[in-house]
């Protein structure tokens, strides 16, 4: 309980995680800096909650190290680590008293009676549930029995703690609250916070740093904000959302700009920097939805052709409130392509399922992505996180 | 057919909009009646009226070979006023106290570790049969089957002397209590493991974890969550247990060598000696003690609550 309030920072040093011949986790590294909201965001089995779970000592590594605060704590008991855990279905025990649930890991630690309780009615005022002390959790309701999973978490004071998607078991509207809510709780107490999560929105919404994983390593380390409008590669800008991938042959390069043909004849320009790819070489760039204009194709008239235009058929149209979003198919191409129009600008000039549209954008508006898995880059976590903040 | 037919309305039922709901809810009901109602029969039919039968003839009068129909206590008395009865009780209560606490402790680790040791599926179930095995033989052939395992010149004895741990045969293995013991947590143990097992099968693992991250060591744990969370597992199968061991009769004289007897086989005695009324007065105290047992395990776990958790 005396832990320092810093020395919250967790690194994690080339580990790699086997269950038998599956590799969970690949030689990973990833550092989160002390006080600040981790995200680690990905599809079920990347990993995520394994690493997870080494940090909380209830999986050990097959190779590497973890520190916390500057120290290893491979091989300590979950006590001496300073961390403390929230788990999934929030594991409360059903069988004792919400204010037994908080109070248990002080009555763990050979606390008395009266001061753990205490204590607990304390943590549970802070989450507003002193009223409920005496109930036991499956008399709660769900955003409930998951304050009471925080203030059980809490009580040690813990100077990291790692949430196992916290908000999964929550309904929507419980889990745009209760997301709100942590943040404020993290940035309170100043402790370092590690999320899983498999939703993109929660992760941008409530993280300073996102990591999103794939199969067992890490594709990218960022800020919140440049995870979603700099996604590194494909994969990320995929899993995010929000962006349409572009990918091409170069044909031709001039003045930094790249013009690319994709598999289906479209044809896109790439502004590549002082980037020189070779001609024929494959290149990916992102394009947001919300940058595409896209405009109805008069029936017999002759289809646009040119830089950053496609041409597609309008295959589902969804009213977000805000904005609409329009699925396209696009001749010759699998990749769904997804236009975000504002909700004025569409329902000016409405369009139909079926309908024949060209969409547009601009070249400076596309972000060049890097076309395969990023090598493991620590660094690059660091810098991003330090960078986001 | 017209059961299921109207089981199967009943099931709808609760799916009908809120203003049929009053009307269909007396149906609902007594189609649940009539789902229990072959039980009921049967129950009625071959458990009551017999018992009712006991009752009624244990205040009979009773002459060499005959019942005679009475109204007189004189059973009841002479049950309570023989020292026989006490120290058959107090025997059969010695052994259901011990053997309860073996296969409390012998179930309660199988349990254990078929629940969060054993993680194939497969396994599990093949360990679990393996905890059938004893009954897959008749019970004569079992009792015998201890006899040149237990005897004096039995196996065990011979390798506690090959061992060098005895110098002589133990005298105590078998014909006596601790082969009645041994016995009974032979057959026994398997009626704690399955309860057990259930209400264990049922706490998520994740609550382990969490008493782990919570700081509580290993037995921490166990003492913590997953003994009060297997109360009703430990409650069903003492049950089990204590009444099968206040029912026996065959292991306990055969166990034994004929030395010990239970209440049971004193009863068993009246009835071969055709004294019926006797044997139904110390049926029915037997009936009230051990239901008196139940209802104080059942008072200290609701067993009902515990299991529409």
């Amino acid at each position: 309980m005396a832990e320092a309030k810093g020395g919250g920072e967790v690194a994690i040093v080339g580990v790699t995680k086997r269950f038998g011949p599956t590799v969970a986790v690949e030689s990973l590294d990833l550092v989160v800096p002390h006080g600040s909201y981790c995200c680690l965001l990905g599809p079920s089995g990347c990993g995520k909650t394994t690493i997870l779970r080494m940090i909380a000592g209830h999986e050990t590594p097959t190779s590497g190290d973890i520190r916390i605060g500057g120290t290893s704590v491979l091989g300590l008991p979950q006590v001496q680590r300073g961390t403390a855990m929230m788990f999934q279905s929030y594991a409360l025990f059903p069988h004792r008293s919400v204010l037994d649930n908080v109070a248990f890991a002080l009555k763990m630690r050979g606390a008395g009676t009266a001061e753990r309780h205490a204590k607990a009615r304390e943590l549970l005022a802070k989450v507003q549930l002193d009223k409920f002390a005496d109930r036991l959790p499956a008399q709660l309701s769900g955003g409930q029995q998951q304050r009471v999973a925080l203030a059980r978490a809490l009580i040690t004071n813990p100077r990291v703690l790692l949430l196992d998607e916290p908000l999964s078991a929550l309904d929507e509207y419980l889990r745009l609250r209760m997301r709100g809510e942590l943040r404020r709780v993290q940035k309170e107490l100043g402790i370092t916070f590690i999320h899983v999560t498999h939703t993109q929105l929660e992760a941008i919404a409530v993280a300073d740093t996102v990591v999103v994983m794939a199969q067992g390593h890490i594709e990218q380390a960022a800020s919140a904000r440049d995870i979603y409008v700099a996604p590194r590669n494909a994969y990320v800008a995929r899993f995010i959302g929000g962006q349409n991938v572009l990918g091409g042959a170069v044909e031709s390069v001039l003045d930094g700009t790249a013009a690319v043909t994709a598999d289906n004849g479209s044809r896109f320009a790439f502004q590549v920097g002082d980037g020189r790819p070779p001609r024929g070489a494959r290149l990916y760039g992102s394009i947001r939805r919300d940058r595409i204009a896209i405009e109805k194709l008069l029936p017999g008239a002759k289809p646009p052709s040119g830089l950053n235009t496609v041409v597609g058929e309008v295959h589902t149209i969804e009213n977000q409130g805000s904005y609409v979003k329009v699925t396209l198919d696009l001749a010759g191409e699998t990749e769904e392509f997804v236009a975000n129009v504002a909700d004025d600008k569409f329902f000016a000039n409405a369009l139909e399922i079926g309908d024949r549209v060209v969409a547009r954008w601009s070249a400076s508006d596309v972000k060049l992505l890097d076309a395969g898995p990023l090598a493991h880059d620590p660094a690059a976590a660091g810098a991003a996180m330090a960078g986001g903040r | 057919m017209a059961m299921t037919d109207q089981a199967a309305d009943a099931a709808l039922a609760p799916a009908a909009p809120a203003h049929e709901h009053e009307a269909i809810e007396p149906a609902g009901e007594r189609a649940s009646w009539l789902q229990v109602s072959p039980l009921v029969l049967v129950l009625l039919l071959f458990f009551g009226l017999p018992m009712v039968v006991v009752f009624v003839v244990s205040f009979f009068d009773f002459e060499r070979t005959s019942i005679v129909p009475a109204f007189i206590l004189d059973n009841y008395i002479d049950l309570f006023r023989s020292e026989v009865t006490l120290r058959l009780y107090a025997s059969s209560l010695k052994f259901a106290a011990i053997v309860w606490l073996v296969t409390l402790v012998l179930g309660f680790n199988i349990a254990y570790f078929l629940v969060f040791h054993v993680d194939s599926l497969l396994v599990k179930i093949g360990l679990f049969l393996l905890c059938t095995v004893p009954f897959l033989t008749s019970n004569i052939i079992r009792m015998i089957s201890w006899i040149p395992f237990l005897g004096r010149n039995g196996i065990f004895n011979q390798a506690l002397m090959g061992a060098g741990i005895t110098s002589q045969p133990l005298e105590f293995l078998l014909f006596s209590d601790f082969a009645v013991v041994v016995a009974y947590v032979h057959l026994f143990t398997l009626f704690m493991v399955v309860p057990i097992f259930n209400s264990m099968a049922r706490i998520d693992p994740s609550l382990l974890e969490a008493a782990r991250d919570a700081g509580a060591g290993r037995f921490r744990v166990v003492y913590e969550i997953v003994l009060p969370l297997s109360r009703t597992g430990i409650a069903l199968g003492s049950i089990f247990v204590v009444t099968l061991v206040m029912g026996d009769s065959f292991i306990v004289r055969t166990m034994s060598g004929g030395q010990s007897a239970s209440v049971v086989s004193a009863l068993q005695n009246e009835v071969a000696a055709l004294q019926y009324p006797p044997a139904a007065a110390s049926a029915v105290i037997m009936v009230v003690i051990v239901t008196l047992m139940v209802a104080g395990i059942l008072r200290l776990v609701d067993v009902r609550k515990e299991l529409a958790r």
